[in-house]
């Protein structure tokens, strides 16, 4: 029997039929339904116990006592630590953003070194470090050629650091510039010494002077916590908030008064407001009254409305309410935490001194002691250095940062940038690829906040001694990195040098042990809190007879900084998930929006929506007006944060950054670097 | 007109005479049964990988020492389910060699004291987009959905579908409706899928 065409035709359609009663199909059909689940590029969820672990985030200035959520070991999610006292299961948006910072594509992965003009390569570590020494060692014992930067104000690493220069014979430490440095220059001023702190939680009446101390002033997380305190749902606010500054922040938007005073006018505010206190009868015991007495009566009521443009009967208001007060406080200092003098913090605190509320409201903390021996403070600010560094006055070879950005947070950015480049060898210790690392010869990969130990001890506002330290919450870091005080330790090691410490969990150790902490109690997410010490201080009149009155000037605006935590800090860019909270009125697009009241616009001839360039300290930033009642007369409100040339897609080349037009001066009488009072001038483009 | 159709008929029938020769019905039944035993026998060989355990587990042996499933698939404090126990469970008992079974040697020298896990086949692990919660199911006999492992000396065989990249043993979304449906259970798409 043969097959012929029909023959075949007909098994097929045998086939068919009886493919039907088979899965074939409907399998096929099912399957293939599903099958771009499981491609291989797919994320998949990583599945396991969730934990909540203690950690402390350094993400912020001030760094957050935080719980980090993880799954299968994996941070997801960041939440405050209730069991904290600090935090009180608070959490400040940067580090709430903590755990996709840790996934961030902006991460150094690996040690990678200089090879041409933004050009670098992967190199193992033994190599790395084996560069560090060699480069070291050819400086060491040459006092001025090996420097550092440093930006964590709160860590022991500094100590190690600036340990690690002396035993090479070298005292080039220095700090990024920040509030803390500042505030002990004033206190000396003051004839006192110490870091001052301040008691939000214990006073009825907190008067802000250009402090944004509910957004991005000193430990935000705790001063929100206090004043929420005071706020009891469904009874009377038990304190009193009184913010004094250039521009309506958060901290002026959620308080009982606003008073809109320029950046450059702050100190004349606060010796107005003494000549009105003092009129009204307070008194002091410190020896330098009748000198400050005299000083303020200076500052008569006209003579602050003329430079700050607040009326008599305003201020008059404000000096009622503080009389009023029990227990009042005031804190002095810039809108963004760094630039400002001395004397204004001196102004600002004088007022305490005049209140008698020094060891109460603001107090004193003791000097901790030291782990690391032969540690130094930083005498002089990153910017100060640099500046030298730029004229040639200051020579170093090798220049060392750590957790710093001084080529993008500091005044006259691009000035600052380019003295970098004076220096042949520079190290960045950087977990992010940011604007100094990228202008470094060698960059150490350093490990995100929960991947590492570090401690802080003291951000700068709390009211007592106060140390916090943390462990890693992951077993292995996401990225090829090292603690860098592990390897600088190590370095130290090979250079023949002792710090008496093979890890920075040992310093860490030491330093708790120092202070008579429990190291264990404070990596799970306790804390150590010591006294403040006692002590006076005197008025600050001597050093107050410096302040010079801003004349006014029709052709400059004064630039006030604004600071929004949300968006980043001096060494961190906004984090991806923030960028859904900056508002059109802040960016547009790729523009910065600058702010200014309709009255400031008008005499300078611009409009909404305009746009503008804006000129000083040397540089030049592009921008577009908004009109903002909430910024004081004669002023521009520019955002932090922005015109970023390093980091990742989602933040690099939107908007300006502000840091190019600031001008640095020397401050009359402390010989301070200061900026926040800078001018520019706004024209359209 | 009559007298073509009359040829054409003739055409017709003389066509059918032939095909008569080449079988009738028989090539269609023989595609047909051909089909059918392709698809149920050749189709799900074809379809489905087959894999063997990192390690010979044998649950039986574990049974015999009067373990339960609960002993090693344990829930946590917070109600998840642990699902396949890890090495720090393991390490309990078997931290070295402890008998005489190669496989548990294997699992000591090669996995716990390497401190690597056991990278076993789960054999329903559902997708991603499912919340299957096993303390809401936890009134059930583990047999009743999962293979009845507890008396087996060597794991079954894993398969894996190579066009999904599922288990074969891995619940189909109509097993769960079904079974919610005659618990009266609601099936909500949220129920499972969150």
């Amino acid at each position: 029997m043969g097959l012929d065409r029909r023959g075949f035709v007909k098994i097929v359609v045998g086939g068919v039929a009886g493919t039907l009663f088979t899965p074939v199909i409907w399998k096929s059909l099912d399957d293939v339904s599903i099958w771009s689940q499981n491609w291989s590029w797919i994320p998949r969820l990583n599945k396991g116990e969730v934990k909540a672990n203690a950690a402390l985030s350094k993400l912020c200035p001030a760094g957050c006592a935080v719980k980090v959520k993880t799954v299968g070991g994996l941070p997801f999610a960041v939440v405050g630590n209730t069991a904290n006292p600090m935090s009180q299961g608070g959490v400040c948006p940067v580090c709430a953003a903590g755990a996709q910072l840790m996934y961030s594509p902006a991460r150094v992965k690996s040690p990678m070194k200089k090879v041409g003009e933004g050009k670098f390569e992967a190199i193992k570590w033994e190599d790395a470090e084996a560069l560090l020494v060699e480069k070291l060692t050819a400086l060491k014992g040459q006092n001025g050629k090996i420097a550092a930067i440093c930006g964590d104000e709160t860590g022991t690493a500094g100590e190690v650091i600036s340990g690690l220069l002396s035993g090479l014979g070298n005292s080039g430490y220095y700090m990024m510039p920040g509030e803390k440095f500042v505030a002990e220059k004033g206190v000396k001023l003051m004839g006192g010494s110490g870091q001052p702190g301040f008691d939000i939680a214990g006073s009825d009446l907190v008067l802000m002077i250009g402090a944004d101390a509910l957004d991005s002033w000193g430990a935000t997380v705790a001063n929100q916590k206090a004043f929420a305190a005071t706020r009891p749902t469904g009874a009377a606010a038990t304190a009193k908030f009184v913010y004094a500054g250039p521009v309506l922040n958060h901290s002026a938007g959620v308080s009982d008064k606003f008073l809109p005073v320029p950046p450059q006018a702050t100190a004349a505010f606060a010796l107005g407001l003494a000549n009105l206190l003092i009129n009204d009868g307070a008194v002091s015991s410190a020896s330098d009254f009748a000198e400050y007495k005299a000083l303020a009566a200076k500052y008569t009521p006209e003579e602050v409305e003329k430079a700050t443009g607040l009326k008599a009967e305003t201020m008059k208001e404000l000096a009622a309410m503080i009389k009023a007060a029990k227990s009042p406080v005031v804190i002095a200092g810039a809108s963004f935490g760094q630039g400002g003098g001395a004397l204004d913090f001196v102004a600002g605190a004088s007022l305490n001194v005049l209140l008698g509320r020094v060891g109460s409201g603001m107090t004193l903390l003791p000097a901790a002691p030291k782990a690391v021996a032969g540690a130094a403070a930083s005498e002089k600010d990153a910017a100060s250095f640099l500046s030298e560094v730029a004229t040639g006055k200051a020579a170093p070879g090798a220049l060392l940062v750590y957790e710093a950005n001084p080529a993008y947070a500091l005044p006259q950015a691009d000035e600052m940038a380019k003295a970098l480049g004076n220096i042949a060898f520079k190290v960045s210790f950087s977990t992010y690829m940011d604007e100094t690392a990228a202008l470094c010869d060698l960059i150490l990969p350093a490990p995100h906040s929960y991947e590492r130990f570090d401690d802080a001890l003291n951000p700068y506002g709390v009211a007592k001694s106060t140390y916090l330290a943390g462990k890693p919450v992951v077993k292995q870091p996401a990225m090829d990195c090292k603690d860098p005080v592990d390897v600088l330790l190590a370095a130290a090691s090979k250079l023949g040098l002792s710090l008496g410490y093979d890890t920075y969990a040992d310093v860490i150790k030491a330093k708790a042990k120092a202070l008579g902490a429990d190291f264990d109690a404070l990596v799970a997410g306790g804390i150590w809190t010591g006294d403040a010490k006692g002590g006076s201080l005197n008025l600050g009149a001597s050093a107050l007879a410096k302040v010079a009155v801003p004349a006014a000037d029709d052709k400059t605006l004064a630039v006030a900084l604004m600071s929004n935590q949300a968006f980043g800090s001096a060494t961190l860019a906004t984090p991806p998930a923030n960028l859904l909270v900056i508002s059109d009125k802040e960016l547009s697009g790729k523009d910065l929006l600058v702010q200014m009241n309709a009255a400031t616009a008008k005499k300078i001839g611009v409009t909404a929506g305009a746009k503008v360039k804006l000129t000083g300290g040397k540089g030049e930033m592009k921008a577009r007006v908004h009109l903002n009642e909430g910024v004081a007369p004669g002023t521009v409100g520019v955002l932090l944060g922005f015109g970023r040339s390093a980091w990742d897609e989602f933040t690099k080349g939107k908007g300006d950054n502000v840091y190019k037009i600031l001008t640095v001066s020397d401050e009359a009488g402390t010989g301070l670097k200061v900026w926040a009072g800078s001018t520019v001038t706004v024209a359209k483009v | 007109m009559d007298q073509k159709l009359q040829e054409l008929w003739g055409e017709v029938m003389e066509e059918k005479k032939q095909c008569k020769g080449c079988g009738g019905a028989l090539p269609f039944l023989i595609g047909f049964v051909a089909a059918v035993i392709a698809g149920w026998v050749l189709f799900p060989n074809l379809l489905y990988s087959k894999k063997v355990q990192p390690v010979r587990f044998s649950h039986k042996v574990h049974q015999e020492q009067g373990m339960e499933c609960a002993s090693c698939h344990t829930f946590r404090d917070d109600g998840s389910y642990a699902g396949l126990p890890n090495n720090e469970k393991c390490m309990e008992c078997h931290a070295d060699v402890v008998g005489s079974d190669p496989a548990e040697k294997i699992y000591v020298e090669q996995y716990a004291q390497k401190g690597k896990e056991v990278p076993w086949l789960v054999y329903q692990y559902q997708p991603d987009n499912v919340y299957f919660s096993h303390k809401a199911h936890e009134s059930f006999e583990c047999k009743e959905c999962h293979l009845e492992v507890g008396k087996m000396d060597t794991p079954p065989v894993y398969y894996e579908n190579r066009l999904s990249g599922y288990s074969k043993q891995t619940m189909k979304m109509w097993q769960c409706e079904r079974c919610h449906a005659e618990n009266g259970v609601s099936n909500a798409c949220h129920v499972c899928h969150k």
